[in-house]
């Protein structure tokens, strides 16, 4: 073999020293992301600041999660601790998870009901609404130290029909402003209606995936990698549609016939539709930057993504009933979140399998190309077709400018 | 039922695990001895998990009564919180059959193998025409890199049945310890 480059001239190749640091400038063309924002382990920093303790909201759960007073659960923003209780005033609060003392964790559970939240080092004690209820031997503290002054940091939080969400930002928009006008309507429908949920249990999960990976998924790959659909003859309606925010939110409708069955299923009952209305059968909300909501069949899945690290994201399927479901409906629903979507899912488990290729796979020179749905080259589209991929590059040209990288071109 | 008592029925179940002592060292069932009757209820445990280990899947539902059997893997974070939900939930021979059907045909994912460690066999309940049987088991999960890891660990909860000459599970109750999934849960446990 020469030293010569040997392969198709046709084709070509990227040139240059392959560092897998991802570039601060951007191509020119709309339809290309670096390949190098997936496995870049600095860039995972700027992405905190930028991103998870920035102007942005966070999904970090639902009401429905902490039902009665005293009801708590933990989770990270980034590497932030979070604690979200709900109060004897029945106010859901959002804290940060530490002791307002030395900054020892305060809860370690996942989730649980306390009476009130006691760090065990120096029995600090704080009520439900975070409040310091004791502290012992403060007759022997600091002289400015104020009892009042120290209860828990409170993390901003707002609230869509029972949806938790945070920010860390000073210049966070309002909630309503930074859902806009597409997404309420159809995380309306896929609460239910109006977020009166009852919680069913988890899947928790981790994918060896950078967040960006997990949370790429598009409207093309679906009919495509999900061979249960072909295999089931399940067909959509014609009625669909995907509709994108300029703040990088996706969000989809379909309707969902009835399957026909072709004698493929030996117990077709598991995919019976038992919803009110086929035409709300499936509904999908991806909200910037990491979170995935899924209605499909009577299913309704949240989906609580923590991105750990540049390769680590970690996902907590939680499934709902309806405050309103008769006992039926309830089992009905238990068999259906139980078997078919999330990472033991009959009909998409191939998408846990893809998130991990997507991250492998681009750790190579070049770009990701997306093509189905691409109508120009210099303008982000902002009018696709339901299974056009390009749903997803307002999202990214979102990403491209809280992180403050350029185009080529651009000044 | 309603939904709340389903809830707190599950979440009774796992904490009310009677002391093996209470079953006595020389019963008699099925007109075996209790040697006997430990001995058959290993040997269809072990079975059972070299039919998966072997991937000899499409026998896996013949380890389950045709009747009204009932599969479930759920995790113990799930049963201690009281929530129903399950990973996997099947309550017939034939949706056994269908996962089975749709991971060789439909789902894609990398292959792995899975090699079950069964062990601490516990005849917990012996009525005339079941046993409640406990016991543990982890799951070694070996990747297309030759690297072996622990993929799950919990407990096996099953009610078991003499059918036409042979033990067949009337109920496979899986209680994972694991409740973060390493990526991705395919094959039964």
């Amino acid at each position: 073999m020469t030293s010569q480059y040997i392969g198709n001239p046709a084709i070509g190749s990227p040139t240059g020293n392959y560092t897998g640091k991802a570039p601060a400038v951007w191509p020119a063309k709309v339809n290309q992301i670096p390949k190098e924002v997936f496995g870049d382990k600095s860039l995972f920093e700027d992405e905190l600041k930028n991103i998870f303790y920035g102007d942005c909201w966070h999904v970090v759960g639902h009401f429905a999660e902490i039902p009665n007073a005293g009801d708590f659960k933990t989770f990270d923003l980034g590497r932030v601790p979070l604690l979200i209780a709900r109060g004897k005033d029945n106010q859901v609060r959002v804290f940060y998870n530490t002791c307002t003392h030395r900054g020892n964790q305060l809860e370690v559970a996942t989730s649980g009901n306390r009476k009130e939240f006691e760090c065990p080092y120096h029995r600090w004690l704080f009520s439900l609404d975070g409040a310091l209820a004791a502290c012992p031997g403060s007759k022997e503290f600091a002289p400015d130290f104020k009892q009042e002054n120290f209860g828990l940091m409170e993390v901003k939080s707002a609230q869509f029909m029972g949806i938790i969400f945070v920010t860390m930002g000073k210049n966070t928009p309002p909630l309503t402003e930074w859902l806009g006008d597409v997404v309420p309507p159809t995380l309306s429908t896929l609460l239910g209606g109006d977020g009166r949920l009852k919680l069913l249990g988890y899947q928790k999960v981790r994918y060896d995936s950078n967040w960006k990976g997990y949370n790429d998924n598009d409207g093309y790959h679906a009919p495509m990698l999900h061979t249960a659909f072909r295999l089931l003859n399940w067909q959509g309606g014609t009625t669909g549609f995907q509709r994108m925010t300029k703040n990088g939110h996706v969000v989809f409708e379909a309707e969902l016939k009835a399957i026909q069955n072709n004698g493929f299923v030996n117990d077709p009952s598991l995919v019976e539709f038992k919803g009110s209305d086929p035409a709300k059968g499936s509904r999908i909300v991806q909200l910037f930057p990491a979170t995935v909501m899924v209605k499909h069949l009577d299913i309704i899945n949240l989906r609580f993504a923590m991105a750990r690290s540049h390769d680590v994201t970690e996902v907590h399927y939680a499934y709902f009933a309806h405050e309103d479901d008769d006992e039926a409906m309830v089992q009905h629903r238990i068999r259906q979140s139980s078997n078919l979507l999330g990472p033991c899912g009959m009909i998409s488990m191939e998408d846990a399998a893809i998130f991990q290729r997507i991250h492998i796979g681009n750790q190579t020179p070049g770009f990701a190309e997306f093509q189905k749905g691409v109508t120009s080259l210099s303008e982000v589209p902002m009018d696709v077709k339901q299974n056009d991929e390009t749903g997803n590059l307002p999202r990214w040209e979102h990403y491209r400018k809280v992180m403050g990288f350029k185009r080529e071109g651009e000044k | 039922m309603s939904s709340s008592s389903l809830l707190s029925s599950q979440s009774a179940a796992f904490s009310k695990d009677k002391p093996s002592a209470m079953v006595p060292d020389d019963f008699i069932w099925q007109g075996y001895s209790a040697l006997e009757t430990q001995w058959r209820v290993e040997r269809l445990l072990s079975r059972y998990v070299a039919c998966i280990d072997d991937d000899n899947l499409e026998a896996w539902p013949s380890f389950f009564t045709q009747e009204a059997c009932r599969y479930e893997i759920i995790t113990r974070e799930n049963v201690e919180r009281g929530l129903p939900l399950t990973l996997v939930f099947c309550t017939s021979q034939g949706m056994l059959a269908d996962r089975i059907v749709s991971l060789r045909e439909a789902n894609i994912y990398p292959q792995r193998w899975y090699r079950h460690i069964v062990s601490n066999v516990l005849i917990q309940a012996v009525a005339e025409d079941y046993l409640e049987v406990h016991s543990h088991y982890v799951v070694l999960q070996t990747r297309r890199n030759g690297q072996t890891s622990i993929f799950s660990a919990g407990k096996y909860k099953d009610r078991i049945v003499f059918q036409n000459g042979e033990l067949k599970f009337a109920e496979k109750r899986v209680v994972v310890d694991t409740h973060s999934i390493d990526t991705l849960l395919v094959s039964p446990i």
